[in-house]
């Protein structure tokens, strides 16, 4: 795609008619963090604000606006206010004399400063750690990005939509495929795989028997991804299928088929 | 009063205060925002759906929206006007396409019902009686070709395909035409800009 075809995509995305294989690409382009196709969308959609607020101005009727702050309140009374924090932990009990509640008390507090130092510690340190894992996450993010943005830009590469079948009609995918180069497959919306099973994708060309893509498992919102190598001797994907099989795949389909899309 | 809180629009800073405060359950700054901007998206809204009824229903629905997902408001992608307006536009173009999908099983054909409205003459005149002249006017500087395009994509939520078909035009034709539209409208609206002749001014 050069940059013609990028803004043609992006300012059709902004009228809201962009559709087919055209969204499928240029919402890739946008999760891949293309900067040229995100520039161009917001270039688009501020002309169309700009042009919609020298507009027509219309009053609503002063209903819609007390039906709203009617809403609001009716749901902000509903809404419970946040329990009272608790500071004692040990409900208070009759004192039989005064020294063991003393003694109880001082090794209460010295049980909680100790406490206290381990998890002002152990928090830096957690951080620090968060911090490293974030910055290596961050520049692995960015060199998978800038590789999805090379692929998905190359002309040769499809954009496949794998739809949810029986076991799960709301889950789906995109597979972005190019054959010399690989692929990436982004599914959404699949139930977590049973334990002993794991996701595994499916390369289909015409009558030859489906090559194994690798396998893959969902996070807690059923979301996965899985980037594809190179498949040898598999030229033309004809259809790209998920199915759930035993942990670590196998070398042929046996299980039930999850997602299926046709290039 | 309404009227006089939209002759003085809210200042760019402001309505993102305004969000910020939204996103923590203030309801006066919900209030401020509803009078500075209902009126914009209504009329966006109606230019979309010419009903009241649903217009108005889109119009609670959207600034619902706006109450419940104020936090999730992300200045760098956006004015808060701009999130607003694209929430507005997409929120109507939903109900219009559900409408006629009704229309599709019970009435008649959405081509027919658009093909109606198509007729050149009749729509500007129909647009300019209700009162719908100054995007009327924005557009109109631009050709004819550019601005169906926009007109069908933005207003009538036709997808490009359709537009395609209906236009007998290649998909390629009508994507580029959707570009230079665009284009050429940020250059239009540029020009009534630095001449002053905005329309929220007269």
């Amino acid at each position: 795609m050069n940059a013609d075809e990028i803004r043609d995509l992006a300012a059709v995305y902004a009228l809201g008619g962009l559709d087919g294989d055209d969204r499928a690409r240029f919402e890739a382009l946008l999760l891949a963090g293309d900067r040229e196709a995100a520039a161009a969308l917001q270039e688009f959609e501020g002309t169309l604000v700009e042009m919609v607020g020298t507009g027509t101005i219309e009053v609503p009727p002063p209903a819609v606006k007390q039906a709203l702050m009617a809403r609001i309140a009716s749901e902000t009374a509903a809404r419970p206010s946040a329990a009272p924090v608790k500071t004692l932990m040990v409900p208070p009990r009759a004192r039989r004399s005064f020294w063991p509640a003393v003694w109880s008390g001082a090794l209460a507090a010295g049980i909680a400063a100790i406490a206290v130092g381990f998890s002002v510690s152990a928090t830096y340190e957690q951080r620090l750690n968060s911090l490293a894992q974030e910055a290596a996450t961050l520049r692995a993010e960015l060199s998978r990005q800038q590789a999805i943005v090379a692929l998905v830009r190359d002309p040769a590469t499809q954009v496949v939509s794998l739809a949810g079948l029986e076991p799960a009609p709301s889950a789906r995918a995109r597979m972005i495929w190019n054959a010399p180069a690989g692929g990436l497959l982004v599914a959404a919306g699949l139930p977590p795989a049973p334990s002993g099973k794991t996701y595994q994708l499916w390369a289909i060309a015409g009558k030859q028997a489906p090559v194994s893509a690798g396998v893959f498992d969902v996070d807690a919102q059923g979301g996965g991804s899985l980037p594809v190598p190179p498949l040898p001797g598999v030229d033309k994907v004809d259809t790209f299928a998920v199915t759930l099989e035993p942990a670590g795949g196998l070398p042929a389909p046996s299980g039930q088929m999850y997602l299926a899309g046709k290039s | 009063m309404v009227g006089v809180t939209m002759s003085t629009p809210v200042d760019p800073h402001d309505a993102e205060a305004l969000v910020a405060r939204i996103a923590e359950g203030d309801r006066d700054a919900f209030s401020r925002f509803y009078d500075a901007f209902s009126g914009t998206a209504f009329g966006l809204i109606r230019r979309v759906l010419r009903d009241p009824a649903p217009a108005e229903e889109v119009l609670q629905e959207v600034f619902w929206q706006v109450w419940r997902e104020a936090s999730r408001y992300d200045a760098r992608r956006g004015s808060p006007v701009a999130w607003l307006l694209m929430r507005a536009k997409a929120r109507a173009i939903d109900k219009l396409r559900s409408i006629r999908r009704r229309e599709k099983t019970f009435v008649m054909p959405v081509n027919e019902a658009v093909a109606r409205r198509d007729d050149g003459e009749a729509q500007s005149v129909a647009a300019a009686a209700e009162g719908r002249d100054v995007v009327q006017g924005a557009l109109s500087r631009l050709p004819d070709a550019q601005r169906r395009v926009i007109e069908l994509a933005f207003f009538e939520g036709l997808t490009q395909t359709e537009i395609a078909e209906r236009l007998g035009e290649p998909l390629g034709t009508v994507k580029t035409r959707a570009r230079l539209g665009l284009e050429r409208l940020r250059s239009v609206l540029r020009a009534q800009d630095r001449t002053g002749e905005r329309a929220g001014e007269r």
